[in-house]
């Protein structure tokens, strides 16, 4: 039987960031991942990041992947790749199942980063084709450039829900309706936002009744439900749809360290049955470490720093790393994660539903909770929208605390400030002058900054959005401008289309609207 | 934690309901019903409603569906889920051939295969 | 149902098109993408029937997890169609409990 220094389980973000750490400090390091390809879930996600700098903030998913796959590489990490780890036994001895045959390893340090999977709700119907995971969709039309339909009923506001969505309408594919049997929007409201103003209804306190169909689902009714979650009859509305996505939530796959003895406990917050772990991520069982979601379901950018730490935490305990070194690593490592997990969606107020106030004291839109948008009588509490400045200047309907500051290294004016404390709410300032270089506008993982100019000429305006579609706008082409709620407000002229490589993908839109439409228009699309 | 279910209390009468025949367990095709009348039958725990209806013993291994069971095994039983002991993880916990599993081997799982 | 060009990944990379059956019926894929993708690109959704109700299933978590897109794929049931590739003159077959028809 081998024997190996460090043995990793799943080359996802955690795996891989764990791998990278010990065998930068000359440990030797095996990955075993049951997947084809390297990468974890990294691949598939298409979006901006949100964090600071250190954190890759408004670097998309897939780009963190390649780096990442690159800096292991560089290691000198073996990454080996359908190779399946079926069990964990005494002393660490690991069975690895590989084309036909079983082989078994014995690992000094095992790191466990076997991720999540995905939580699904029986309705009737749920099981016809067509019934599908979010993750399926995004794994369909990012990974393999085929849509899962062409109408679309999403069931989950969680982030997951809301992201996959707009990837969804992103590849052309459209989204009836957005379901959450919760009352409010359970994930970001940047992200809910960019749904609601391409014209996804929202309805929140509803559930699926059932989804029918012969072969496959072709129709399905939803209903609201009442206090208790039962479906209150008369409420029905149905939709003709080709998919259902369901978004209800990840739950760790931490059968193997359960199997291997680890102590687990259940924790709802952290989506299920979770290994016991330290501030290093080791497991009640002294050399076996957990890392990623299979500790505790959270966003990509923590896995990565949950498993740098344990990996250098291994490399440690190996020889390979000074208590000092280490100290001062891990100091930085704690400080990065604990960065992440501060604002609203912080793990600790996961299922929180008395938070009515931001950090600052601002009321929190209840429009963007309950419809996904914040409404018109709503959006000018908050610090980054200003009306009345003379000439371009931003408007950040960034509205509740999320730890994110991109914008504000984007903007070289200052006219954007966050200050120390990543999850505070941008604040426009006002003394400083726009250049419009729209950098703010791009660079929001949100897409929840606009340049607005209410002066520009007698009787117009622009606005400037961020634009992820396709095809994309010309200059002189005529469309419609729609509002928040993605209802058509009047027409629009598009004046000008960016498009750099520092962009990545976010075009830059500027529309002419009619003056009265500045703060209103927020969307664009072409007649057709 | 104390994860032992207290097997004297009365659960009362199985009393059907409108989605029993919701189909729980997509593998091997448990409904509601069976495994509400599972509990009724005794099996109070997550092993001997999985010894009892196969739930979770097929392909996918109760990957979708454990944590269903759970919610509405521990319903019945009036119980909070995370009071139920979740059924035991034990290798292989990927399905495996037979044949495969009997085919141990001294050679290394290379990069390439 | 394929993405010519998408907003941020561009044209999806792919390998060469392929010819395959599905229940005898040639068909075009790309090799390599997993079978299922062949499959609803070119609208096929059921890809088996029940052992014990006889109801159609078909892609469910198209990551290997859930085996609901399960099919006789060159004589060999049970396989799991969201992650195996395609490759050249493939059979792929509609599966019936645990057989083709």
């Amino acid at each position: 039987m081998k024997r190996i220094e460090l043995i990793v389980i799943g080359a996802g973000p955690a795996g891989l960031s764990a791998a990278i750490e010990a065998a930068k400090t000359g440990m030797e390091v095996v990955v075993f991942d049951e997947n084809a390809k390297p990468g974890g879930q990294l691949f598939k996600q298409i979006h901006k990041f949100f964090g600071s700098k250190e954190h890759r903030a408004k670097v998309r998913g897939y780009k963190i992947g390649q780096e990442l796959l690159e800096e292991a590489n560089k290691a000198g990490v073996n990454v080996i790749l359908n190779a399946t780890v079926i069990g964990i036994f005494e002393n660490k001895e690991i069975t690895v199942m590989a084309e036909d045959r079983i082989v078994h390893y014995k690992a000094d340090y095992l790191i466990v980063a076997t991720g999540a999977s995905e939580n699904m709700v029986p309705f009737e119907g749920w099981t016809l084709p067509g019934v599908i995971g979010a993750g399926a969709a995004q794994t369909l039309i990012n990974l393999h450039g085929v849509k899962p339909g062409n109408k679309i009923l999403m069931l989950g506001s969680g982030n997951v829900g809301l992201v996959v969505s707009y990837q969804l309408l992103q590849a052309g594919c459209e989204v009836v309706a957005l379901v959450d049997a919760a009352k409010r929007v359970g994930g970001y409201g940047v992200h809910a936002a960019k749904v609601a103003r391409c014209g996804v209804p929202f309805y929140l306190s509803h559930t699926i009744v059932k989804a029918e169909g012969e072969e496959c689902v072709n129709k399905v009714t939803i209903a609201e439900v009442d206090e208790s979650w039962h479906t209150i009859s008369g409420t029905e509305k149905q939709f003709e749809v080709d998919t259902i996505c369901m978004a209800v939530g990840l739950s760790p796959m931490s059968q193997l360290l359960k199997a291997a003895g680890c102590m687990m406990i259940e924790d709802n917050k952290r989506g299920g049955v979770v290994p016991k772990t330290d501030s290093y991520g080791q497991t009640s069982i002294k050399g076996i470490y957990a890392s990623g979601d299979v500790s505790g379901i959270e966003e990509a950018s923590s896995a990565m720093i949950e498993g740098r730490i344990s990996g250098i935490a291994a490399a440690k305990d190996a020889g390979y790393l000074s208590e000092t070194l280490f100290q001062e690593k891990v100091n930085s490592y704690h400080k990065a994660i604990d960065c992440l997990r501060q604002g609203m969606f912080a793990p600790e107020n996961r299922g929180r539903t008395d938070l009515t106030s931001t950090e600052e004291g601002v009321l929190i839109s209840q429009s963007l909770l309950t419809k996904g948008y914040v409404d018109e009588t709503e959006i000018y509490r908050y610090p980054g929208v200003r009306t009345g400045i003379k000439g371009v200047h931003p408007v950040i309907e960034c509205t509740q605390n999320i730890p994110c500051n991109p914008c504000q290294d984007a903007c070289q004016r200052h006219c954007i400030k966050i200050g120390n404390s990543i999850t505070s709410l941008p604040v426009v300032d006002e003394t400083e002058i726009c250049s419009g270089c729209g950098m703010c506008v791009a660079f929001c993982s949100g897409q929840a900054i606009f340049l607005v100019n209410e002066e520009y000429d007698e009787n117009y305006a622009t606005v400037t959005l961020p634009y992820e579609f396709l095809p994309l706008p010309k200059k002189g082409d005529q469309g419609k401008a729609f509002d928040r709620s993605g209802t058509e407000v009047c027409d629009a002229e598009v004046v000008e289309v960016r498009s750099a490589k520092v962009m990545d993908h976010t075009n830059l839109v500027t529309i002419k609207v009619s003056k009265d439409m500045a703060m209103k228009a927020r969307f664009y699309k072409a007649i057709v | 934690m104390a994860k032992i279910i207290d097997r004297s209390i009365s659960i009362g009468e199985f009393i059907p309901q409108p989605d029993d025949d919701l189909i729980i367990c997509r593998c091997e095709e448990v409904t509601k019903g069976e495994i509400r009348r599972a509990v009724h039958d005794g099996m109070y725990t997550m092993t001997e409603i999985r010894r009892y209806l196969r739930t979770g013993m097929g392909l996918c291994q109760g990957q979708t569906c454990s944590k269903l069971v759970k919610g509405i095994v521990a319903k019945e039983l009036g119980v909070p889920a995370d009071q139920l002991e979740g059924g035991t993880s034990r290798a292989p916990v990927r399905p495996v051939e037979m044949k495969i599993l009997a085919n141990e081997s001294e050679k290394e799982v290379s990069k390439h295969e | 149902m394929r993405i010519e060009e998408h907003p941020i990944l561009g044209v999806p990379e792919k390998g060469k098109k392929v010819l395959f059956y599905f229940d005898g019926k040639p068909m075009e894929g790309y090799e390599g993408e997993p079978i299922a993708a062949a499959l609803r690109a070119a609208g096929v959704l059921v890809h088996r029937h029940t052992m014990k109700q006889d109801k159609p299933r078909g892609i469910f978590c198209a990551i290997g997890r859930c085996t609901d897109c399960v099919m006789v794929v060159d004589g060999k049931p049970n396989i799991r169609t969201c992650v195996t590739p395609l490759t050249e003159g493939m059979k792929v077959q509609t599966q019936y409990g645990v057989s083709p028809k």
